[in-house]
């Protein structure tokens, strides 16, 4: 992991909304280190602050709030240098800098790219699916009408459209939710980004078709080399995605690793009561584990660790001191006082040991629900 | 279909039940067709599709929003589906209450939460005096795990988790014997889905409650349903005990529809790929098909030719089993 | 949701630099050298209940729409300015001596078309009347019989389009109803009624004679009411909540009272702010046409009719009652959007 090169920095960002006479701080010194290639799932409850902190890597923060402290490094490929055929850094762009939407020109859309949830409020109703592809091809290329239509086509077939050049004519209206959602990801990659941020892109969707927007991503990924950030609730298409996964609460990330790290060796209580109370590993005719309460008003000072009301095992000094992170092995790091050499020795719960095996049990050998046949 | 465990008592009934919509002129498009079974007193059963696929037009059948094309309902060996008596029709809504998916637009938020919460003891004048329904408005909201001073506030001041338990206090206050779920968890954020779903299975142990549990995710239902109807397009495809959905999961689109969720676990879900059912790929002329028991307790919508492949698969999976 | 951020934001949208002046946070003061932290790494108490307890304070909505309403100060000039000016219209009118039918001054030259001045402080006429005592007449019967109007149009419209919103087998006919009415020419049948029903209620004394013009404003316009009414109904008919009410056993009337109006509140406020400036100047154009109230009576149409011929010799005589009207209507506006502003709930907090 140590080697690979970073793609995006971000460093202590803060964001503030001002909602009537009230700053509402919506990320607390957040920093992420974002590497090329990797799908890095951020997951958190409503409210957590996960979406707001990825808009500022495309500055489309709603007109109320600011970054108000600290950078967002966007380093990009590596460039060739043409007089000695040699690999050169980029030096990068602090992207807090860019404030008018020309400045983010080259950037937003063309080389950081969003889709959303929700596919119909990145389309345009009432034009052809096909137009709205091929203005964004010849808005960041400059190619012939003629080539962006069979850049189009040829994308709209690569997001798995069946007969693409014959659906270009048509309305959004004309395509399904599944179909829409993979029309927006074609256009999300038609200037070919370099890093593709995936605010819940199938939480409006069925599961079925969910299962095939995902796979779509991942296949996608491999053949164009893109960096994903992955924005979801849901766990089980965090573990699907997700090469690192940072656990957002209360406008912070509190925890952050590889998925294994997260899923089996969590040190964050906040995802260990995530983790605990999935139906999934729920035993019937038993209580499933809950989390009481709702996440912290982010109108007022948090003092302390944001999940300590919340947490039945929370220490005094949650109630005082902000922890800081503390490394549990070379990619894991945990935002929490249970680390600290003084505090008492604290087992994660028996629900989410062997987290793995108790799965495993219930969906049979790889998730196949014993059926191997076809 | 015939019971399996004839000792259990049948609360609810619903037999060969359509429901059609006009879709302008003289078409109509049928949301449900030709579902056929039972719910025992006591139990949870639950009812799993995709969107489109008829479920919650079937949960809206059996409280009398839809009406049936064809078919009958029976609630307590009574017919409750078609036209009624006024009688009979407040016996239903006394009788059968729901719980809905969205908290945030099920409850009027220009009413005090006393007021939602009292909404049916008004309707059927089912208290006393003033004082007792204050009273009973307070049980209830305790019964939820809410503190009687939440009674004078709207709507919108409570989270999602809370505003979910007042719509499940509304149903409950009515004392009702059955109660559908539809989708009550997945407008909830998951901390809280937990906590919603251990107060369900609370209520039904001790108001002895049947559930209808209307649901998309499989992996939830598994916890929370004692029966799986899976639901595709309007037609129930495969009926059987949780465990035996998960561990002899027969029809093509019960397993599309297990291998899709997605386990939150990254061993199993890195290495895995969901498997994809199309049902434009079934022979339109194969013979008639209709709801088969291939083993006590599990139906399966199959045709003679269907009936030896499941077999086969189920073969399989239970010598998988046995080892 | 988002389009109630989206209202949200543009409502308090910021400009840049209000980032640079933060409020100072209340930083509570721990002194880091005061807590000894190694003493802190035991468990503290957890009480769950505590995590139901809502701190905000309690909301009512009409204390909310109250306090938004007053928030502003225009607000609340306009608002004082418009009860102002319709009381004098109702007190200054029973305390001056005109009549419409006497024109003491009718033979006497010195007191005709005289400019404003201290003395006739919007002049007079060319009948040797005050013009603000004629003006302030004609504004208090304009408000009479607009306002009664309104009233009317809004009490029967809401009631029947609430029903018409809520039945499916209503919506049928009424349909064919309101494409019926909304095809009969105005005018037509505005000459016909003033036809009919001229000195038919002249025995009920003053307001009697209201009586026919009101009737004319509301025969048909009711129906509009109606309409939109029902528009807005079947919006939040299909809603979840009404779903849920029906769940529980609830008739259709307290469906309308206590899970449908309630909703409405803020778009009949909009509708009322609306339709009374709209009813004056129907009143003004009735009586243009002559097809107003009788001689007997001032109003501001009339007055604006009768004055109309000397707009060009004495142009206060026509430009006084005009600003009268234009001031009366644009801030009986004004308070009305305002109030249906503050009704709602999203301006609220």
């Amino acid at each position: 992991m140590a080697e690979k090169r970073i793609v995006l920095s971000a460093k202590d960002v803060e964001v503030k909304f001002r909602v009537r006479q009230n700053y509402l701080t919506a990320i607390r010194n957040v920093s992420l280190d974002l590497y090329e290639g990797e799908t890095f799932a951020i997951v958190g409850e409503s409210g957590s602050g996960k979406s707001v902190f990825t808009k500022t890597f495309t500055g489309m923060l709603e007109s109320n709030g600011r970054i108000t402290n600290g950078s967002i490094m966007f380093y990009g490929r590596s460039a060739t240098d043409p007089t000695t055929g040699e690999q050169v850094e980029n030096p990068g762009i602090d992207l807090v800098k860019l404030v008018k939407d020309k400045d983010w020109e080259g950037i937003r859309g063309a080389k950081i790219a969003t889709v959303f949830q929700d596919p119909m409020t990145s389309l345009n109703p009432i034009r052809t699916i096909g137009s709205q592809i091929v203005e964004v091809i010849e808005k960041h290329q400059k190619i012939s009408k003629q080539e962006a239509k069979e850049q189009a086509i040829n994308m709209m077939s690569r997001v798995g459209i069946p007969n693409a050049a014959d659906r270009f004519d048509e309305y959004p209206f004309q395509y399904s939710g599944g179909m829409r959602q993979r029309i927006v990801i074609a256009i999300a990659l038609s200037c070919h980004p370099e890093i593709l941020i995936c605010d819940e892109p199938t939480t409006a969707l069925d599961v079925t078709i969910q299962a095939q927007i995902i796979k779509l991503i991942k296949d996608l990924q491999k053949e164009l080399g893109f960096t994903t950030i992955y924005i979801t609730h849901d766990l089980g298409v965090v573990a699907k995605v997700a090469d690192r996964v940072g656990v957002m609460y209360g406008g912070q990330i509190v925890e952050y690793g590889t998925a294994e790290d997260i899923f089996y060796d969590p040190k964050h209580p906040y995802t260990w009561a995530l983790l605990s109370s999935l139906p999934q590993l729920g035993v019937k005719g038993e209580d499933l584990y809950y989390i009481t309460g709702t996440p912290p008003s982010l109108f007022n000072k948090i003092v302390g660790d944001s999940f300590a009301p919340r947490n039945p095992k929370a220490l005094q000094i949650d109630f005082v001191k902000e922890p800081p992170f503390f490394q549990v092995s070379e990619t894991h790091f945990a935002k929490t006082w249970l680390l600290d050499p003084r505090a008492p020795e604290l087992e994660k719960p028996e629900v989410i040991h062997d987290l793995h095996g108790k799965i495993e049990q219930m969906t049979g050998k790889g998730g196949a629900f014993y059926v191997d046949d076809e | 279909m015939s019971t399996t465990n004839n000792e259990r008592e049948v609360i609810l009934s619903v037999r060969h039940v359509d429901v059609a919509f006009d879709v302008g002129g003289k078409k109509k498009f049928k949301a449900v067709s030709d579902a056929n079974f039972d719910i025992y007193r006591g139990e949870t059963f639950a009812l799993v599709g995709e969107s489109g696929s008829g479920k919650t037009t079937l949960g809206r059948a059996v409280i009398r929003i839809n009406p049936c094309t064809a078919g009958e309902i029976l609630f307590n060996g009574e017919r409750i589906s078609g036209k009624i008596s006024k009688q009979q029709d407040r016996n239903v809504i006394r009788n059968i209450q729901m719980i809905f998916q969205d908290p945030a637009a099920s409850l009027n938020e220009r009413a005090t939460i006393e007021y939602c919460i009292s909404e049916g003891l008004y309707n059927f004048h089912l208290y006393k005096d003033n004082e007792d329904r204050i009273a009973k408005v307070d049980k209830a909201l305790e019964d939820v795990g809410l503190l009687p001073e939440h009674k004078s506030r709207y709507p919108h001041e409570f989270s999602g988790g809370q505003r979910q338990r007042v719509g499940i206090a509304r149903a409950m206050i009515m004392e009702p014997q059955f109660i559908i779920a539809d989708e009550p968890i997945s407008a909830l954020d998951v901390s809280i889905r937990a906590q919603v779903l251990n107060l369900m299975n609370k209520l039904k142990k001790e108001k002895n409650l049947t559930y209808l549990f209307i649901a998309h995710d499989l992996s939830v239902v598994r916890f929370i349903a004692d029966r799986i109807a899976v639901i595709h397009l309007g037609k129930i495809v495969e009926i059987a005990e949780s465990e035996d959905l998960f561990k002899y999961p027969v029809h093509p689109y019960t397993i599309s529809l297990l291998s899709a969720v997605p386990m939150p676990d990254p061993i199993i879900e890195k290495n895995r790929d969901s498997i994809v059912y199309n049902k434009e790929e079934d022979d339109p002329n194969a013979a008639p098909r209709e709801m088969r028991e291939i083993r006590p307790g599990h139906f399966v919508y199959a045709n003679d030719e269907d009936m030896v492949a499941f077999e086969k698969r189920l073969e399989k999976l239970e010598s998988y089993h046995a080892e | 949701m988002n389009y109630f951020k989206k209202h949200m934001f543009d409502k308090y949208s910021l400009k840049k630099d209000d980032f640079g002046k933060l409020p100072q946070e209340n930083e509570p003061e721990t002194n880091e050298a005061e807590i000894n932290e190694d003493e802190l790494f035991g468990f503290a108490e957890f009480d769950e209940k505590k995590s139901e307890v809502i701190a905000a304070p309690r909301y009512s909505y009409w204390k909310s729409v109250w306090k938004t309403f007053i928030s502003s100060k225009f607000t609340v000039a306009v608002a004082i300015f418009v009860v102002l000016v319709v009381s004098f219209s109702f007190i200054y009118p029973a305390f001056s001596d005109y009549d419409p039918m006497v024109a003491p001054h009718i033979n006497d030259v010195d007191w005709k078309y005289l400019a404003p001045s201290w003395q006739h402080i919007f002049g007079t006429d060319n009948i040797g009347n005050e013009v603000f005592d004629v003006v302030w007449e004609g504004a208090r019967n304009s408000l009479i019989v607009s306002l009664t109007a309104t009233a009317i149009n809004m009490i029967v419209g809401i009631v029947i389009g609430a029903i018409w919103g809520f039945s499916k087998k209503m919506d049928k006919w009424m349909i064919e109803i309101y494409n019926i009415i909304s095809n009969i020419p105005f005018l037509l049948l505005a000459m016909i009624l003033a036809y009919v029903l001229r000195n038919k209620f002249s025995h009920l004394g003053e307001f009697g004679a209201f009586i026919p013009l009101i009737i004319t404003m509301t025969i048909t316009d009711w129906i509009f009411v109606a309409y939109f009414i029902r528009t807005q109904v079947m919006i939040i008919r299909d809603r979840e909540y009404n779903l849920a009410s029906k769940c529980l056993g609830t008739s259709t009337w307290t469906m309308i009272t206590k899970n449908i109006l309630p909703y409405l509140v803020s778009v009949i406020m909009t509708y009322i702010s609306r339709q009374v400036p709209a009813l004056i100047s129907y009143e003004v154009f009735l009586s243009y046409m002559g097809l107003g109230l009788g001689q007997q009576y001032a109003s501001l149409g009339r007055t604006i009719s009768q004055y109309t011929t000397y707009m060009n010799g004495y142009p206060h005589l026509f430009w006084i009652p005009v600003s009268i009207l234009a001031i009366i209507s644009i801030s009986l506006y004004i308070v009305g959007q305002k109030l249906a502003d503050a009704a709602d709930p999203r301006t609220h907090r």
